[in-house]
């Protein structure tokens, strides 16, 4: 049963990798952006501002004013890449021990609590709710799913079977509602830093 | 909401050509860039802090992610797999009447474009990009608020988007330089018009010479002071340019030609904007992608000459001159969008006593309200001075008795923010900061 469940996780993160693959490429076929305007300063600076400094509380003002939230996100980002840690040694066969298994658990059982935390915020702040539509219930369902399991994946060897299978439905998932920003959040960033760098308002002071 | 402007009208004569043409538009305006960008939107939420429309009314509309939202909609329905397959999972909506109506009270009415947004969110989603492409398919369907689309069609038809005739600019010109000469005490002071190969080509915002002539007086005795060699033209002088606004790109990029035409006729060097924030973004950064041409001459802002001026010591201001303490806003299209975000600022700390920044300021700015066309749409005039409460308070905080402001759309809307929340304050360009400052000059203080 688990052999079958690591074969649908690697043919889910084919298909998840396919699926994101296919929508850049559809995003590329729009064509290049023109700039045609003499720069004022520089694409490169921009987009290294935009990836670094320009996330941080310090220059952007949405996540110093709501901590709590930026906070909630960056624990459930953890604790997504803390669960597909655990996802890579269990398809390894190289279990987690000792201090890194302590941090892996603490990450993915944090990360899983953000997740509900958001999904709870989002059901009841009125516009949160306004904003949403059932792609966002899922795609947190599945992704704090999989956060959740792969805590008790390690705690638990009977867990690793409703593991795998939640990590094959995330991973089918991912190419069809939001959960593709974990691809388009770089070109996102890239393109957005590029057009400040070369207008100069990127880095600020520049 | 009162239809005064035929807006809900046309929206019933909407036929499903009228809808196919206008995602064609929308389409066309897509690139890599914003397929990228409406495929990113995490709905964190955590933009709507950022819109002075949401701080003003907290209304579900005003979110900056909803106003993506209705764009991205119909960017699934009608451009994507999971769009066609499951609208309903994925929030895919179709372009319909209902839609359009949305569109137009969101896009136009809640949206000055202002990119405050944009900075604040979490995955750095261009939304004013997005939204001026929306704007552009509206106005391909002939959505454009009757008044915003008039601005528009003045300048297309009179070269400038008051209606100015060419005898009323020049006179007006003929009349302002008779007032520098007796300011400045220099009977040779000029404002030369059409002066062929000079260095600099000045432009102009039309409201100056029909409501502000001292702005521009102010303008000239800089200039005078400076002994720059400069003309403005008779033709093809007004620096506005609402294509930026109404989203239509052609229209846009005719208005923007009536200015390179001027600098081909004349052969002058540099290009001037003057005080404004939408015309220096459209000149500088837009117009080369409306016209799919680089243009053959630098184009700068008035703000950056001035600041040339004074690091050269061509300029020498008296800062006691102005005694009150003085603020600055940051017109979004100049300083945001534009890049030209030092010179003013440089400017003001030699030519004020006491000068105190708002607070957020520069690239983090709050939009006062008046952008994206929003003095033009009378149809949303009183949720624009709802919006402008953000930026009232930030006056206020300040302690301010002056504010400067490089652009006269955010002067116009600042006016109306001043009598709406009785700011008491006065409102002045730069150049009139600079001109009521200058050593030797004995401006008029009428």
């Amino acid at each position: 049963m688990e052999q079958a469940l690591r074969i649908a996780v690697l043919a889910g993160a084919a298909w998840a990798l396919a699926g994101l693959a296919l929508l850049a490429v559809r995003a590329r076929a729009y064509g290049p952006k023109s700039y045609l305007a003499a720069p004022a300063g520089s694409a490169a600076a921009g987009v290294a501002y935009a990836f670094g400094p320009g996330m941080s509380p310090t220059a952007k003002e949405s996540t110093r004013e709501h901590p709590g939230a930026y906070l909630t996100g960056v624990g459930y980002h953890l604790g997504v890449f803390a669960a597909l840690a655990c996802l890579v040694l269990l398809l390894a066969d190289r279990p987690p021990h000792g201090a890194a298994l302590r941090v892996l658990q603490l990450l993915t059982l944090a990360g899983a609590a953000c997740g509900a935390g958001l999904l709870v915020k989002r059901l009841s702040v009125p516009y949160l709710r306004g904003i949403s539509c059932a792609d966002d219930v899922v795609a947190n369902l599945l992704t704090t799913g999989f956060a959740a399991l792969a805590f008790a994946a390690t705690l638990a060897p009977g867990a690793r079977a409703a593991f795998l299978a939640e990590t094959t439905a995330l991973l089918l998932y991912v190419p069809l509602g939001k959960i593709r920003h974990c691809f388009f959040f770089f070109p996102t960033r890239y393109h957005m830093g590029f057009f400040y760098g070369r207008r100069g308002t990127f880095p600020p002071g520049a | 909401m009162a239809s005064t402007d035929g807006i809900e009208e046309r929206l019933e004569q909407l036929q499903p050509e009228d809808f196919r043409r206008g995602l064609e538009v929308f389409r066309g305006r897509l690139r890599e860039a914003e397929a990228s960008y409406l495929q990113t939107c995490v709905r964190c939420g955590l933009c709507a802090d950022s819109c002075h429309y949401y701080r003003a009314d907290r209304e579900l509309e005003s979110v900056p992610a909803y106003k993506l939202g209705l764009a991205t909609a119909v960017f699934k329905r009608h451009f994507t797999t999971m769009g066609r397959l499951a609208p309903g999972l994925v929030g895919a909506r179709d372009f319909d009447r209902a839609m359009a109506r949305r569109w137009v009270d969101a896009i136009f009415g809640r949206c000055s474009m202002c990119g405050r947004c944009t900075l604040n969110c979490t995955t750095g989603i261009h939304i004013a990009a997005i939204l001026r492409a929306a704007r552009g398919a509206l106005a391909e369907m002939g959505l454009v608020p009757a008044d915003l689309q008039a601005t528009v069609d003045a300048s297309l038809t009179t070269g400038n988007n008051m209606g100015i005739s060419k005898q009323d600019w020049l006179e007006t010109v003929e009349w302002i330089e008779e007032e520098l000469q007796a300011a400045v005490g220099d009977p040779q002071a000029r404002i030369p018009v059409d002066q062929p190969g000079a260095r600099v080509l000045f432009t102009v915002n039309p409201r100056e010479p029909k409501f502000f002539p001292l702005c521009l007086q102010a303008s000239a005795a800089v200039f005078h002071a400076a002994g720059e060699d400069w003309t403005v033209a008779s033709e093809g002088w007004d620096l506005t340019n609402y294509g930026l606004f109404s989203g239509h790109d052609g229209q846009a990029g005719a208005i923007a030609a009536n200015l390179l035409k001027s600098m081909d006729r004349l052969g002058c060097r540099v290009l001037v904007i003057g005080e404004c924030g939408h015309g220096f973004n459209s000149a500088r950064w837009e117009a080369a992608e409306w016209l799919g041409r680089r243009p053959g001459f630098e184009i700068r802002s008035f703000l950056e000459v001035m600041e040339d001026y004074f690091r050269e010591g061509r300029l020498r201001v008296d800062p006691a001159k102005h005694p009150e303490p003085v603020t600055l806003h940051d017109p979004c299209n100049l300083v945001r969008t534009g890049g030209i975000s030092e010179p003013q600022r440089a400017i003001l700390r030699r030519t004020v006593s006491r000068f105190v920044e708002m607070t957020p300021h520069g690239k983090d700015a709050f939009c006062c309200g008046g952008g994206g066309g929003q003095l033009s749409m009378s149809r949303f005039r009183d949720r624009r001075l709802r919006a402008g409460a953000v930026k009232a308070e930030q006056i206020r905080r300040t302690g301010a008795r002056t504010v400067v402001a490089p652009c006269h759309n955010c002067i116009d809307q600042l006016m109306e923010l001043n009598k709406e929340y009785k700011l008491g304050v006065a409102i002045k360009t730069v150049a009139e900061m600079v001109a009521d400052a200058l050593v030797s000059n004995a401006r008029s203080q009428g």
